[in-house]
């Protein structure tokens, strides 16, 4: 049989995601166009707190753009960033949505126990807290996305177990 | 095409409008030094030794982007131009690591012949000492990443001519660097096609074949800019 080189582009995204398929979306609407690759990078960005790897190569792929240019472009903005801050991450959702449905108070009680607010992580590096303006959930809102996995309609009362159950963070 | 006349350096001289200020230069045995100009590529004014004073603008101007204007009085051998040359070339080697005695390229590199051509006897700029990369995971070349200047011209020659689009430019400042797709070791690239058109452009010792021993290495850009010649040629 035919051996071809396994390429570090095929890589396979969750589809039940909301935020790729959000990407994907804008993908759709920017029509594959190349030279949108910048706003399609800053809706990645805003939807995961960064850029991470798989999603580039989803990007790449999608838009058949060489990956030297797009990662030429994330390392040129100060903007991009390719790594997520700390080792486990809770990214609350604070679109419309989300906001009107207590994303404020979420984040209030992350602080509260965890000490940190949008941006920054625990001095130990295990976990970071990040914002996203709406990541396509609406209907699951407030939603958090803790490390890869989308929590829906979270309450105040809930959101440091969750955090802990799935990251072992605060335990 | 229409003809404009020019005086550069005191030569009158009959030119073809849209005519670079490097390339009437070169017609007419006026020594510019340049470093990213390579005849062929996209001429980006990256490295700036080219720079030329023209009459009428306080600012200097990159003959390789610069197209020569009717009526324009141009030199390219003031004082001024002699000491930004000069010190644009200790800024090379004060950036990296050049140590021309162990390098693959010594005798044959481009970077050591411009220091000669500048009368660069010392660097008076504090040397960065980067600890750069060697990579060398590709079956065929090796990047040395210590060597490279940041001309570019594999980048261009890569995109433009063979049209793979392996090289990129990751960072900016000190830290920008050359990168193969994203940013993986060349061996893995995905797009590198292993034509070697990058190091027969590469003016240093930063692109190499692999077989290659000390100062034995040889470039060829002249058949990069051949290639484009020929493939422009109408047959
Ligand atoms: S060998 Fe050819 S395809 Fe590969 S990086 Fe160099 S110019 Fe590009
Ligand atoms: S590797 Fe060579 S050709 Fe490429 S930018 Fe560096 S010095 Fe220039
Ligand atoms: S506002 Fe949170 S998912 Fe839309
Ligand atoms: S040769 Fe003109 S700027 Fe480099």
């Amino acid at each position: 049989m035919l051996k071809t080189k396994k390429s570090f582009l095929d890589v396979e995204l969750p589809k039940s995601d909301p935020r790729v398929k959000l990407i994907a979306a804008k993908i759709k609407k920017e029509n594959y166009r190349q030279d949108a690759l910048i706003e399609i990078l800053h809706t990645a960005q805003n939807a995961y707190g960064y850029l991470p790897m798989n999603v580039l190569a989803f990007i790449t792929r999608e838009l058949k753009v060489p990956p030297s240019r797009v990662y030429s472009t994330v390392t040129f903005y100060h903007f991009f960033s390719l790594k997520s801050k700390g080792d486990h991450t809770c990214l609350v959702c604070t679109g419309t949505a989300c906001y009107v449905k207590g994303a404020q108070a979420l984040l209030d009680e992350i602080e509260n126990k965890f000490h940190i607010k949008p941006g920054q992580v625990t001095p130990d590096n295990q976990l970071g807290v990040q914002t996203a303006r709406c990541i396509g959930a609406c209907g699951l809102a407030p939603a958090v996305v803790v490390d890869d996995e989308v929590k829906a309609k979270v309450t105040a009362a809930q959101i440091n177990n969750i955090i802990t159950t799935k990251t072992g963070v605060g335990a | 095409m229409p003809k404009i006349s020019v005086k550069i350096d005191d030569k009158d001289l009959e030119v073809e409008v849209g005519t670079t200020v490097l390339d009437v230069c070169r017609a007419n045995d006026i020594d510019i030094p340049t470093m990213c100009h390579l005849k062929g590529l996209v001429d980006v004014g990256a490295c700036r030794l080219c720079l030329v004073e023209v009459e009428g603008t306080s600012k200097l101007l990159p003959s390789c982007t610069t197209k020569v204007q009717a009526n324009q009085v141009i030199h390219t051998q003031t004082d001024k131009l002699k000491k930004y040359r000069r010190m644009i070339t200790e800024l090379f080697f004060a950036e990296r690591n050049h140590v021309c005695s162990v390098c693959i390229a010594n005798g044959n590199c481009e970077l050591q012949d411009l220091g000669y051509k500048v009368g660069m006897e010392n660097v008076r700029f504090p040397y960065l000492f980067q600890n750069c990369e060697v990579d060398s995971s590709h079956s065929k070349f090796v990047m040395d990443h210590n060597r490279c200047i940041m001309c570019t011209r594999c980048v261009r020659v890569c995109s433009d001519v063979e049209g793979a689009h392996n090289w990129g430019i990751m960072n900016r400042g000190y830290q920008v660097r050359i990168i193969a797709d994203f940013n993986v070791p060349w061996g893995d690239s995905t797009t590198c096609t292993y034509c070697g058109k990058c190091v027969d452009v590469c003016p240093t010792g930063a692109l190499w074949n692999k077989d290659a021993t000390q100062g034995s290495m040889q470039k060829y850009p002249q058949a990069v800019s051949d290639l484009v010649e020929k493939r422009e040629m109408k047959s």
